[in-house]
């Protein structure tokens, strides 16, 4: 009977917390979306996986050897570990709340060498770091993986559409407006009091506006990382959600006839041009905005992989195979921050209406600078092709396609919005080079 | 009063950022822009005349002026037909 018990004490069910069990049903969720609806199937299957992994009970997969210790420990270890962090544990209490108290020191207020010395014991008593969380210090916590997702974005990016015509740089400029609307936004709440971030947790939810995945969860992970599994996962789902979000803003805010606006076949663009590009923005980078440097860094040298023409091997390997590896290892790394504790909060929420906002601005400034661009140039420019300048490349760009061909069927804008949709690559880097500048 | 220090931070940071995003972009596109002409001016690329020449040159004569023969005559059956 002892035995049956002790069993039943080890099972998940007895186990389970509510918040776990909620936990766990976002992350079939997630499942659902990404596999009956196909929102982003290649990151949302192994975020919801990751996410129910991280919270099932007991297993630990996402706590560090410290947490997992004090999590399960028995009373006995629960002492050592106290006395390495300086916490006194009253007598009376039961071990759950020696347990409470524990956590809430390891997680803010201990030195780093009571810290490092409480983990070592955690280690010696046999706790080790959950597979999860090993994931996440590797890929997220050290900007890896973000930044090799990017290198393969820059590997499979084709300049040319920028490069015949260069001032549809400025729509991927214009688009950006909806991170920083959206930073103001969050500060707002918090100054109404209705929410509470910080400034920096502000930056990190303006960044869902820039409509860039790996951009997103690397700015999270240094400004944010509490924010981190929330932010990845509003991104992601509101980039499958661009062909649903953006038609009718771009509607609203263009008359038919701009919308029939053909515009003039771009230029063929040299292999020359394609290959010096990448170096001359990294230059830009070098000399104007160093902490851009690793995302437009690996943008780059993706890109120069692909132009230059005698890497072939490697530029193949960037985009497929070691951007295929590192999306599994990023989508469990951000599911594994798909805890109960931090991800069911009144935040999350606000980051979701947040985000949709972001896009939406984004949208609107994107089309709004295209309509005044067209009013000041003598070459026709369809306002449609602003909203691409939010990046969610190539979808934002099919998008303001499908929207000119309702409007006149004859009219191709495909190309044309490729432009500004790797502007808008580059425009939401540069502003994530200048938030880590300025916060970081 | 944190709330208003907070609004501030936030403000600043906004103009700092979407400023200096425009300004690196429009750097960008005057950079572009100059180094497509350079490259155009001086680097062009010099596969792209050579092709179609040697596509002509190696059409042999004889079969170009049976493809001439049989065009005349087709074009002048047209034009005899809709001038009816």
């Amino acid at each position: 009977m002892e035995k049956l018990l002790t069993l039943w004490h080890g099972s998940g069910v007895y186990n389970l917390t509510p918040g776990q069990a909620v936990m766990i049903l976002v992350g079939m969720l997630l499942l659902y979306l990404a596999i009956a609806k196909k929102f982003e199937p290649l990151l949302l299957v192994p975020i919801g996986f990751g996410g129910i992994l991280a919270n099932i009970p007991e297993a630990g997969l996402a706590l560090s050897a410290l947490d997992q210790a004090i999590e399960v420990a028995k009373p006995a270890v629960l002492q050592q570990l106290a006395t390495a962090l300086g916490v006194t544990l009253d007598p009376l209490a039961n071990a759950e709340a020696w347990r409470e108290a524990l956590k809430g020191v390891a997680h803010d207020g201990a030195a780093p060498d009571a810290l490092r010395a409480a983990r070592d014991i955690a280690v010696g008593v046999g706790y080790g770091d959950g597979m999860l969380y090993s994931f996440y210090r590797v890929a997220i916590a050290s900007g890896i993986a973000p930044l090799i997702i990017f290198m393969g974005v820059g590997a499979m990016t084709d300049f040319g559409p920028l490069l015949a015509n260069p001032r549809t740089l400025f729509l991927g400029a214009a688009a950006q407006f909806g991170i920083f609307a959206t930073l103001f936004g969050a500060v707002g709440l918090s100054a109404l009091g209705v929410m509470d971030f910080s400034l920096n947790q502000a930056a990190a939810i303006g960044i869902i506006g820039g409509a860039d995945g790996p951009t997103s969860i690397y700015v999270s992970s240094v400004l944010a990382p509490e924010l981190l599994g929330a932010i990845a996962v509003a991104a992601y789902a509101y980039m499958a959600l661009v062909p649903l979000i953006q038609p009718p803003i771009m509607k609203l805010l263009t008359t038919q006839k701009e919308r029939e606006i053909t515009m003039t076949q771009l230029r063929p663009v040299s292999k020359r041009e394609k290959i010096v590009f990448p170096i001359a923005i990294l230059l830009l980078v070098a000399f104007f905005l160093p902490d851009a440097a690793p995302l437009l860094g690996m943008f780059c040298f993706g890109n120069l992989m692909r132009e230059c023409g005698v890497v072939e091997r490697l530029s193949d390997t960037a985009q497929n195979a070691l951007i295929n590896i590192v999306t599994i290892i990023l989508g469990l790394s951000v599911g594994s921050k798909l805890m109960a504790e931090s991800f069911l909060a009144v935040e999350t929420l606000g980051i979701l209406a947040l985000g949709i906002v972001a896009f939406g601005i984004g949208t609107s400034a994107g089309v709004l600078m295209a309509k005044l661009m067209n009013m000041m140039s003598k070459i026709p420019i369809n306002p449609l092709i602003g909203s691409a300048g939010v990046s969610a490349v190539p979808m934002a760009a099919r998008v303001s396609n499908k929207v000119g061909l309702e409007a006149n069927p004859h009219n191709f804008l495909l190309m044309h919005a490729m432009g500004p949709n790797v502007a808008g690559v580059i425009g939401s880097a540069v502003a994530a080079g200048v938030m880590i500048k300025y916060l970081g | 009063m944190q709330d208003m220090q907070l609004l501030e931070e936030g403000l600043s940071l906004m103009a700092l950022g979407m400023g200096f995003v425009f300004v690196f972009l429009t750097l960008l596109v005057i950079v572009t822009t100059l180094m497509s002409k350079v490259i155009g001016r001086f680097f062009p690329e010099p596969v792209a005349p050579a092709v179609p020449v040697r596509g002509r040159g190696a059409a042999p004569r004889g079969q170009d002026d049976d493809v001439m023969v049989a065009i005349t005559a087709a074009v002048h059956r047209y034009r005899r037909r809709h001038h009816r």
